[in-house]
């Protein structure tokens, strides 16, 4: 697929695009109208003969378990994604992101053999994110792999998802361990699961736009962590809860599609919500899911929800109003004072919030494609 | 009368000036004997610097033939370069010339101003001193020129003229920067020399004073179209 | 404006302004020498700082690397990658293929892997307390090593992976670049680091030719300031009688001179700023051939692309301009600050004691000057001695040249002779400044091109000794290397025709003064073939090399003789792996550069338990075939591959490269020559316009105008010829200087030092141009009807 002719600086270009371009995919989010060409070569792409080979999720598919916890090779993108709000034993809040996502440069189907890694194949580039939000600081780092040498990689059963040293693991007894190093702080996390997978949309098939294109989404909703950070060379014990996304896709933004914004909301009542809309200049699609203390979650349609910026920072909006009168849900969602972009290779905010209003609580939340980013 | 010194004949010279063409000089006519003296009168730009360049061969007339000291010059003659080099031959050893100011070397005292001019024509050093002394500023000889005051360095002028021992002298203005009093004094010995060394003058002046101690008197402005 | 209404401001303005009106060539050339001087001094300072960043990436990227070897002495594989970065350090595969015929060598890299080769915080982001983040100051962490992937040999590895298919395997090698990590103990116990390099280290070579190249720009700079100096202060000349008749108008002279102020900041700034474009233009242009040979010798783009800065330059060149214009301004200044000094000396010192400006000063300038260039022991002080001299020298060069035609004036009785000579006196002292800023810029030139022959010839002979050999191949970890120099021995067709020896480095340990002992390296070589005997040995007694081959001493470089100090015959201790031997020097050989104490000895002379850090050898196969020299090599050794390097490609590459640098240089060097040959050009030519009354004089008193023009042909070569001879001494001084103590203090070695007369001549031939020139610019005044005689207020001292 790379075709290398022009020397490594176009190689690197190539290679630095390709990673962005899934960044921009995975988090179906970017401002592309400074730049039609590079959206609309995205657009290009997706209905070029090379996007054969890829899968496209559709209202159809359903989910399986174990595989789907695995990597999807015959699918362009796909993460797996932790949120975590916890608690120093001091009671200070912490926010723990951790995640890994895959870009497929060539679609193999699963029952094909992996080329050998003497070959330094490039069909799969992986990139992981890890970031730590405490005392108003942010942090994040980012590194980057090939796949199929073993240095990155994702394994349904047991779980195990790595890139370099950081990892995550299943251990003997079912539960998951997170462990990241960076050269400054890094954590070391137990993550146990309560509660069966959410399927969001129709049955784990999500739009992401009005005219049905979409990706394969479930969540573990109630995860209860427990574990140590470790920052300027102190090691603290941290208790709390989280939230674990997978998601999958071929598909690429749709041409107008600017950005997106994310919430995972635990509230106070026990109920939990996901919301998230996809911002183009017309509104946008919005698209959620209720998940009640009891009972079956609901996928809440485009007209059920909606999202409102009320405050910034700088051009991101860090105060949101969100609205579900159906569950009577009316609240403040703001992220705590200072700046959480995630400066890496392709910038996105990243941080923990809290949710006031009709319900108090707390959460993630995820924006891209604002001004600041590219 | 004496053989003719200097004698033009038809003399033309006509400058463009702003699309117009003015005529200066046109069929100008004039002789001159040695010893003699001429005055020439006219308003500024009535051509009286031009006449006196054309009389030393540093300008070429349009049209007429200038004969000096021997030497026969015509305006549509083609031996240029070999007019040029006879000219040169003239104001070196018979024409000496006196400008308004600046008539001697800065770099140079005022003897070695006169030594200078004296060898180019070829005559001794020795008496050079001599003129300066005649001129009354023998005691500076060796100042610099901006050493000494405008009527000084007039003198010392003069000195270089005389010490070249000419046949002709053309005084451009020669007293025009100089006070009153001082003009007169440098236009005394001017005068006093000339009539010594036996040498012809013409002399350029707006002073009508001064136009009135020579000889003959033209006024190019009644000449001029 | 300036304290002045802003209406009667603009009169004045108008009325000094209407100066350049009238002589719209003066504004030019002013103008012509700002831009010129800003775009000599902007090219030359983007090189200097281009040349500096390219070679620091140089060292950083060739020399300042480490790679992962394993300790059982297998080849690496991409399993050893992933277990290595899986164990969290920071790895990069390095895939060199060898490909037959033309194509070459070929890199392939993981771009993917090279992320945490950034040298401060390897990929980590850190926002966290500024809150507000622009767009712009939101920095992605770069891979260190991503701006460096632009060259024709990298590919991705997995390309190259695909061609190392088609190739033979000792035609492949994996390397695992490392950042060391810390603490040490955080590599796993199977591997061991050591040296990545990929070309030859210029090392301290390199950053000597710096130092001096930083030199050059400095004397640029300072001949800038003196021709924008002369071309103000002739422009100011010009104005003198504006400024009287304003002043008895009644403008006040701190008027006028704010007025002034105004006008060279207008002018600077509109001059500066194209200046500096068409500096970096300049630079551009030189440039691109630096950087590709730069490249292609050490396969990694090393040329450093510069930000956009615009900044430096121009503020430095309009500092420049409003202080070498307003110099008389800062003096006045100063005067009047001193004059309120209750004792009298800084006064006196301002005005030079009241004597003629300056010439004084010369003599003891020089003396210490001299003096301490030959004394100090620091650079500061030596580069301060420099100043000095050419302070010293730029004083006296013009009264020098005054002196002397005020002495063949006063010598000579023909009057046109002393006029031409005291004509030359006046011409020295108003043309002060050009002919200072031409003898500069040549004594520059020289200097520069001796320095840079020496350099050349240096580099070579470095060169010549570090790649004698053909080949070069390293003995792998725990492979014998002995065996194989047995084997070497024992190939007949290379005992006839070829060349080869043993190399083993490592550390000995040698007396020293406070009596402990101090470490040095060892170099330990054998047997002893031609690619030794042609080394360049700075001393030695008789035939060295047979002494050196029979074990009955050692030599030693340039450096430990220096330290030591040691001389040929002097006996030297040595500690080797706790066997002690005492032998005599047999010879000093050149180190070009190499800062260490190194001793040479003979293998045969090292005890069997010296444990060497270093194996490898030095191989010329004449007739025999490397390749298969290296495959019964490898079998011998029982590995799958075999580093081999052909140091013919390597010479290549470097001679290249060096080459282009010293092009890059003379062309520098010789850019700031045709820049003050043109100043003077204009100066002569101005300063000429304004004496061409006095040439019409001459033609008045009889001299045809092309005995006018002899005369002056003659003073304006004179001239240009007189400076040329003076410029000589200081640019032969400037050289010793540069080799012989700025160097030595610098780095602590000493370079040869060469004089080329030839070039003297080509200077000759140069300031002859100069002259010529101006006279025939000169022959068009000269012609047609006369120029204005100067008005006789202008007749001050300076006409003479």
């Amino acid at each position: 697929m790379i075709k290398i002719q022009n020397g490594p600086i176009d190689f690197f270009q190539k290679a630095a695009t390709l990673i962005l371009l899934s960044v921009s995919v995975l988090l179906a989010g970017c401002s592309q109208e400074q730049d039609p060409g590079g959206f609309a070569g995205l657009a290009q792409a997706v209905g070029s003969g090379q996007s054969e080979a890829f899968l496209q999720p559709g209202p159809g598919d359903r989910l399986r378990f174990p595989d789907d916890w695995g990597q999807h090779p015959q699918h362009r993108i796909e993460w797996w994604y932790l949120t975590a709000n916890l608690k120093t034993a001091d009671g200070e809040p912490v926010g723990v992101q951790w995640t890994q996502f895959r870009q497929a440069i060539e679609s193999r189907t699963a029952a094909t053999m992996p080329p050998v890694a003497e070959q330094w194949p490039l069909q799969a580039a992986w990139m992981a994110h890890a970031a730590v939000s405490l005392e108003g600081e942010h942090r994040f780092a980012e590194k980057f792999a090939r796949g199929d040498i073993g240095q990155a990689g994702a394994v349904a059963s047991p779980l195990d998802v790595w890139l370099d040293d950081w990892e995550l693991t299943q251990q003997p007894d079912g539960a998951l361990r997170l462990q990241v190093n960076t050269p400054e702080w890094g954590y070391d996390l137990l993550l146990r699961i309560q509660g069966e997978p959410v399927a969001h949309g129709n049955q784990g098939f999500s739009a992401k736009s009005a005219s049905g294109e979409g990706s394969m989404y479930f969540s573990l909703v109630d995860i209860a962590i427990s574990g140590e950070l470790t920052r300027k060379g102190e090691t603290q014990t941290v208790t709390g809860r989280g939230w674990f996304d997978r998601e999958w896709s071929s598909q690429f933004l749709k041409t107008g599609q600017q950005g997106w914004d994310w919430f995972a909301l635990h509230l106070d009542s026990g109920d939990k919500v996901m919301a998230f809309q996809l911002r183009q200049q017309d509104g946008g699609f919005l698209s959620g899911t209720w998940i009640p203390e009891s009972g079956e979650p609901v996928a809440l349609s485009p007209e059920a929800l909606s999202l409102t910026p009320l405050g910034f920072s700088g051009a991101t909006p860090n105060l949101w109003r969100l609205q579900i009168p159906q569950y009577q849900v009316d609240v403040n969602v703001a992220a705590p004072a200072g700046s959480y972009m995630n400066n890496g290779l392709y910038p996105y905010w990243e941080s923990p919030v809290n949710v006031s209003g009709s319900h108090s609580g707390e959460g993630y939340m995820e924006l891209t494609g604002y001004r600041g980013s590219p | 009368m004496t053989e003719p010194l200097l004698k033009v004949r038809g003399l033309c010279k006509h400058f463009a000036s702003a699309g117009q063409t003015v005529n200066v000089l046109s069929g100008l006519e004039l002789t001159l004997a040695p010893g003699e003296s001429l005055a020439l009168m006219g308003r500024s730009g009535s051509g009286k610097s031009t006449l006196l360049n054309i009389l030393c061969g540093l300008e070429r007339p349009d049209a007429g033939s200038v004969g000096i000291a021997g030497e026969h010059f015509a305006a549509d003659s083609n031996a240029n370069g070999q007019n040029q080099q006879r000219w040169a031959m003239l104001r070196r050893q018979r024409i000496g010339v006196v400008f308004q100011e600046a008539n001697l070397m800065p770099a140079l005292s005022l003897l070695d101003n006169v030594r200078l001019r004296a060898r180019l024509a070829g005559q001794r050093d020795k008496h050079c001193g001599d003129w300066l002394t005649r001129l009354g500023i023998g005691e500076l000889a060796q100042r610099y020129p901006d050493q000494v005051s405008g009527g000084q360095r007039q003198r010392a002028a003069l000195a270089m003229v005389f010490a070249m021992r000419p046949s002709l002298i053309l005084a451009d203005e020669p007293t025009g920067s100089l006070d009153a009093r001082t003009a007169l004094e440098v236009a005394d010995e001017l005068f006093h020399q000339q009539a010594a060394s036996g040498c012809a003058l013409i002399l350029a002046t707006h002073d009508s004073a001064l136009a009135a101690r020579c000889g003959q008197r033209l006024d190019l402005a009644q000449l001029g179209a | 404006m300036f304290l002045l209404p802003a209406s009667q401001f603009l009169n004045l303005f108008s009325a000094l302004f209407s100066h350049y009106r009238r002589h719209p060539l003066q504004l030019l050339a002013l103008a012509l020498m700002i831009m010129l001087s800003t775009m000599l001094w902007t090219g030359v300072n983007y090189l200097t700082t281009q040349a500096r960043a390219s070679l620091g990436q140089s060292e950083q990227a060739v020399a300042a690397r480490s790679q992962l070897e394993r300790v059982d002495g297998q080849a690496l594989t991409v399993a050893d990658f992933v277990t290595l970065r899986r164990a969290g350090l920071c790895v990069m595969p390095w895939l060199e293929v060898e490909r037959p015929g033309q194509a070459g060598r070929l890199v392939g890299i993981d771009p993917l892997a090279a992320g945490c080769f950034a040298q401060t915080a390897p990929a980590v982001g850190n926002n966290s307390p500024e809150p507000e983040e622009s767009p712009a100051t939101s920095k992605k962490p770069e891979p260190a090593w991503a701006p460096a992937l632009n060259g024709e040999p990298f590919v991705d590895i997995s390309e190259a992976a695909a061609l190392a298919q088609n190739v033979a395997p000792r035609n492949v090698s994996l390397s695992l670049l490392i950042v060391p990590p810390e603490p040490a103990s955080a590599l796993p116990a199977d591997y061991r680091m050591k040296g990545f390099s990929l070309g030859p280290d210029t090392g301290e070579l390199g950053d000597s030719f710096l130092l001096n190249l930083d030199a050059l720009g400095f004397l640029v700079l300072l001949i800038t300031a003196l021709l924008l100096r002369s071309v103000y202060q002739l422009g100011m000349a010009q104005r003198r009688d504006s400024f009287a008749l304003l002043h008895r108008f009644g403008v006040i002279p701190s008027a006028i001179n704010r007025v002034l102020l105004v006008e060279i900041l207008l002018l600077a700034l509109l001059s500066v700023v194209p200046g500096v474009w068409l500096g970096r233009l300049l630079a551009g242009t030189v440039s691109g051939g630096f950087g590709q040979a730069l490249d292609s010798l050490f396969d990694t783009p090393l040329y450093a692309g510069q930000s956009e800065n615009w900044l430096t330059p121009t503020v430095t060149m309009m500092a420049i301009v409003l202080v070498v214009c307003l110099a008389q301004n800062v003096r006045a200044l100063l005067l009047r600050m001193a004059a309120g000094l209750p004792f009298a000396l800084p006064a006196k010192l301002l005005t030079g004691f009241g004597l003629r400006p300056w010439p004084w000063l010369a003599l003891p300038l020089a003396a210490v000057g001299l003096a301490m260039a030959l004394l100090a022991q620091s650079l500061p002080l030596v580069f301060f001695a420099v100043a000095l001299v050419f302070a010293a020298t730029g004083i006296a060069a013009p009264f020098a040249i005054a002196a002397l035609s005020a002495s063949l004036a006063r010598k000579t009785r023909e009057p046109l002779a002393r006029w031409r000579h005291t004509e030359l006196g006046v011409m020295a002292r108003r043309l002060a400044l050009p002919l200072v800023a031409l003898q500069f810029a040549l004594a520059m030139v020289l200097a520069v091109q001796a320095l840079v022959t020496v350099f050349e010839a240096t580099f070579d002979e470095w060169l010549g000794q570090r790649l004698a050999a053909d080949y070069f191949i390293e003995v792998p970890a725990g492979a014998s290397a002995n065996a194989a120099a047995q084997w070497l021995a024992a190939q007949p067709e290379l005992a006839q025709r070829g060349d080869w020896h043993q190399v083993v480095r490592g550390v000995a340990q040698v007396p020293s003064a406070d009596s402990q002992a101090k470490t040095v390296d060892l170099f330990a070589l054998g047997p002893v073939s031609p690619l030794l005997t042609m080394w360049s040995l700075q001393a030695a007694g008789d035939q060295p090399w047979q002494g050196f081959a029979a074990g009955e001493g050692v030599m030693v470089n340039e450096q430990l003789a220096r330290r030591y100090p040691l001389a040929v015959g002097d006996s030297l201790a040595l500690t080797l792996a706790d066997t002690r031997l005492e032998l005599p020097v047999l010879a000093i050989y050149a180190d070009y550069g190499r800062p260490a104490g190194e001793v040479l000895i003979n293998l045969d002379l090292l005890p069997a338990g010296y444990v060497p850090e270093f194996e490898s050898f030095s191989i010329s196969p004449g007739a025999s075939d490397i390749e298969l020299i290296t495959d019964d090599l490898q079998r011998l050794w029982q590995v799958d591959s075999v580093r081999v390097r052909d140091n013919k490609r390597i010479r290549e590459l470097a001679d290249a490269v060096f080459d282009q640098t010293f092009l890059l240089t003379r062309a520098m060097t010789f850019v700031t020559l045709v820049l003050a040959a043109v100043a003077l050009l204009i100066m002569g030519w101005v300063f000429f316009s304004t004496r061409a009354w006095y040439f019409r004089l001459l033609q008045v008193w009889g001299l045809t105008r092309r005995q006018v023009l002899a005369q002056l042909g003659r003073l304006a070569l004179t001239l240009t010829l007189s400076i040329t001879l003076l410029a000589l001494p200081l640019g032969v001084w400037l050289t010793w200087v540069l080799v012989h103590r700025i160097n030595p203090l610098a780095f602590g070695w000493s370079l040869p030092m060469a004089i080329y007369p030839g070039f003297w001549l080509q200077l000759g031939v140069v300031s002859v141009l100069v002259g010529l020139s101006i006279t025939l610019l000169m022959r068009s005044q000269l012609g047609g009807s006369g120029p204005k005689p100067v008005s006789a207020a202008s007749l001050q001292g300076d006409e003479r």
